[in-house]
């Protein structure tokens, strides 16, 4: 550079940006896909089924445009749809770094440019494209007139830009929270959502396949007034020759689609020119970080006893892959018997889910420690203080389980009225709960495995196999333990004098499970003694 | 004193096709400062493991205060505080509870391990942060909390690997003052690092180990010998000297570009 050009030096400001952002979109993802063969294939697999599925729902929605609930069913739809945009930047942070405006911080942009440069760039990609698939369905469904469609056309674009403002607005106003360790934490729940949310809809789909879609109604009544739903509403509005009702519908979700663009404009600008306050202490912060369970703890034994049941209970509070996998537990042991019980497909025995899933997580005990593990394995010097570890562990548990599934057999005898089973419903949940405490405390020390901390695994590389073995081995070991009270169940069930029976299974059950998990704490403890190194390196590739 | 506080005798761990440690013979004095020094991969982590009972050595035996890691466990876990290098603490628990967890783990009361922690947690300048989460704790302030859980019960020996790596200076300054005063009363550390200068003013007894074997061992001063620093008889042990880069990047720095 000679000095004679020195006054070009500082390049203005680019007029416009919005073809840089795009293409560095572009890039990122590109960028993204190249690093490794096994996301490449990930992605271009989860594209194939978005597509297929939004193709199969437009076609769906085309074929059943006659229908008489269409118009809810529409409605609903594009709300769903803007809840999916606005909940998945906090679940899924790392999917678009364009989101986190802050790293484009030291470049001489101003706010309106960068908005509309970073809404283009959201507009690309397989979410946009599956949006308007579905969008395009749920217009064509309620259009019929040359009228419709034109505002259908309009409602389309209308509720996309709503989708996406909503999303970058969510994004930005949280993006403290989502570089942050508490955003990574809930990052980890992220899988927890799709697997109950998936039950949810699941249930929710059969109960609506057996009553009909009139039930949407009341709900689409008052979704049809919210933007960006609101937009596709007015389609239909049109299609009915209300046009005054389209013209507000329309307004309101261009009206809300400004107001998002105006927040997430605000809290752009007020990132991009504040410091990043995140590595200051607050002197509140400690305050607020304070122990909860100090109550607990006076409750608790004293001792080692009390003293492992209070961690243990932390970390299901605390620890964001125990909180992921206890809240699944507890979901899907709640969801299984309630919602068969609801639709009249239930059994009474299904409530011996809630003791089934909340037994699995004594599995791998340690291998929840991490290599922490280490402070566990120096205060263990002989098979007795082994035995009050997982005996700790076990009762920590119980603490939770047994009143969880209590209730929940209470819960699922109410629904079918059949209070005569609950007695050996209960006894055969505390039997295969005894079995799988059993089963868990033994595997724990026998096939321990790492659990990584950060992403979705749950278990290291190189370990699949000992966490299949530990985990499936140990649940059909627990069923043949518990085979005695199964086979008393049946004969119960099935032998004509056998009903007077019922109720003993209650204790027997009770009794037999609190003895086996007595008989497997005594076998674990003292290989978990004998092999604390092992266990430790076991524990400690995550 | 004169007493050995940790011997180790044919100590053997091999990962695989490599050998670790190969074979270390050692005397540890009691009511000592041990520095036990050597570059990036001299087996100093595996020979503290083996040595603190959490890694199983292949062959050998290791003696801590007269017992025997693997055979009398109760008598030496309760005369040990470790600070191990690389792994993690329970890290979503709040300073003070990984203390109070820790103290009861090991048997003792619950209203003395409260005293006990609310003084290691002034004297480490950790009182600030007790209640926030281990997993929010700096670098420094890991190995802080890690020397007071280690410290908690009173330990004959204290084995630390590494206590000072990637600990700023002030942190570093403290954690010095507090294992000063410990070895004052007659405890031993032993501690590892490879920082020469750090282990010339803390030690008053070194090993030295490269390639997985001690290449020297006693007070200080014979380590060091005619050497002016650690550092050069550390050079010199290891085999190191003679790779001065005379002729090679004559290029850099200033003058022709």
């Amino acid at each position: 550079m000679s000095a004679g050009a020195a006054p070009d030096l500082a390049p203005a400001p680019p007029k416009n940006i919005t073809p840089v952002v795009v293409r560095l979109k572009l890039s990122l993802l590109l960028g993204g896909l190249r690093r490794s063969g096994g996301r490449r294939a990930a992605y271009v697999a989860s594209a194939v089924v978005a597509l297929l599925f939004a193709v199969g729902q437009l076609l769906g929605f085309v074929l059943l445009r006659d229908q008489a609930h269409i118009a809810s069913v529409a409605v609903l739809g594009t709300a769903g749809l803007a809840l999916g945009w606005a909940v998945m930047p906090l679940f899924f942070p790392s999917g678009d770094e364009t989101l986190d405006a802050t790293r484009l911080v030291m470049l001489p942009l101003r706010p309106l440019p960068l908005v509309r440069a970073l809404l283009v760039a959201s507009l690309v990609g397989i979410g946009p494209l599956f949006t308007v698939l579905v969008l395009v369905g749920c217009v064509v469904a309620v259009a019929h007139g040359a009228v419709a469609y034109a505002v259908a056309v309009v409602a389309v674009v209308l509720a996309l830009l709503g989708c996406v403002a909503l999303a970058r607005a969510v994004a930005a106003a949280n993006v403290r929270l989502l570089t942050s360790r508490k955003g990574r934490d809930l990052a980890v729940l992220s899988g927890l959502v799709v697997a109950v949310g998936a039950q949810l809809v699941n249930f929710g789909a059969q109960r609506l396949g057996s009553s009909g879609l009139e039930r949407l109604d009341p709900v689409a009544d008052v979704l049809r007034w919210v933007p960006p739903a609101s937009a596709v509403s007015a389609v239909d509005s049109a299609d009915a020759g209300s046009y005054g009702a389209a013209v507000v519908q329309l307004v309101l979700a261009a009206a809300a689609v400004a107001a998002l663009l105006g927040l997430w404009a605000r809290s752009l600008t007020r990132l991009m020119t504040s410091p990043d306050a995140s590595t200051l202490q607050s002197p509140d912060a400690a305050v607020r970080e304070r122990t909860r369970g100090g109550g607990l703890a006076r409750l608790l034994p004293a001792g080692r006893t009390g003293t492992v049941m209070e961690r243990s209970l932390r970390y299901v509070w605390r620890d964001p892959k125990t909180k992921a996998a206890w809240v699944t537990s507890l979901a899907i042991g709640l969801i299984v018997p309630v919602f068969n019980a609801l639709q009249g497909t239930g059994s009474p025995y299904f409530a011996c889910f809630a003791a089934g899933m909340l037994g699995v997580q004594m599995y791998n005990q340690f291998g929840q420690d991490t290599s922490a593990f280490w402070m566990v394995a120096l205060t263990i010097s002989s098979p007795r203080d082994a035995y009050v570890e997982l005996r700790g562990r076990a009762l920590a548990l119980l603490l939770v389980t047994l009143p969880y599934a209590t209730l929940v057999s209470v819960v699922t005898a109410a629904l079918l009225d059949d209070w005569a089973r609950l007695p050996e419903v209960l006894g055969l949940s505390f039997a295969l709960l005894g079995g799988m405490l059993a089963t868990g405390a033994w595997t724990s020390a026998r096939f321990p495995y790492s659990i990584p901390q950060e992403g979705y695994k749950n278990v290291a590389p190189g370990q699949a196999g000992l966490a299949w073995i530990a985990v499936f081995g140990g649940m059909v070991s627990a069923a043949v333990l518990c085979s005695p009270v199964i086979a008393l169940t049946i004969w119960t069930n099935v032998s004509a004098d056998g009903g007077a029976f019922g109720p003993l299974l209650l204790p027997v059950g009770a009794v037999y499970g609190a003895a086996i998990t007595r008989l497997g704490l005594r076998l674990a403890a003292p290989r978990t003694a004998a092999r604390l190194p092992e266990i430790l390196a076991a524990v400690s590739k995550g | 004193m004169g007493t050995a506080a940790v011997r180790v005798q044919g100590l053997w761990k091999r990962f695989g096709q490599q050998t670790a440690v190969a074979g270390i013979d050692l005397e540890l004095p009691a009511g000592k400062f041990v520095g036990l020094v050597g570059p990036n991969g001299a087996g100093k982590t595996t020979t503290l493991s083996m040595v603190t009972g959490l890694l199983r050595p292949d062959q050998g035996s290791v003696e801590v205060a007269g017992h025997d890691v693997w055979r009398d466990p109760v008598a030496v876990k309760a005369r040990i505080g470790v600070l191990p290098e690389g792994l993690r603490l329970f890290e979503r628990l709040s300073g003070r509870e990984l203390l109070s967890y820790s103290g009861r783990l090991r048997g003792l009361a619950g209203a003395e391990v409260d005293r006990r922690a609310t003084q290691l947690l002034d004297v480490l300048d950790l009182a600030g942060a007790q209640h926030k989460l281990v997993v929010d704790y700096s670098t420094g302030m890991r190995k802080k909390i890690g020397l007071a859980a280690a410290l908690l019960h009173n330990p004959e020996v204290l084995f630390l690997d590494e206590p000072f790596e990637g600990v700023d200076p002030v942190s570093a300054q403290t954690i010095r003052g507090v294992l000063e005063r410990y070895t004052a009363s007659g405890a031993t550390v032993v501690f590892s690092s490879h920082v020469m200068e750090l282990v010339e003013s803390l030690c008053d007894w070194v090993a030295v180990m490269a390639a997985g074997r001690i290449r020297a061992h006693g007070p200080l001063a014979e380590v060091r010998g005619q050497a002016a620093t650690l550092q050069q008889a550390f050079l010199e042990l290891v085999g190191a000297r003679g790779r001065d880069t005379g002729s090679d990047l004559e290029w850099l720095g200033g003058g022709a570009r």
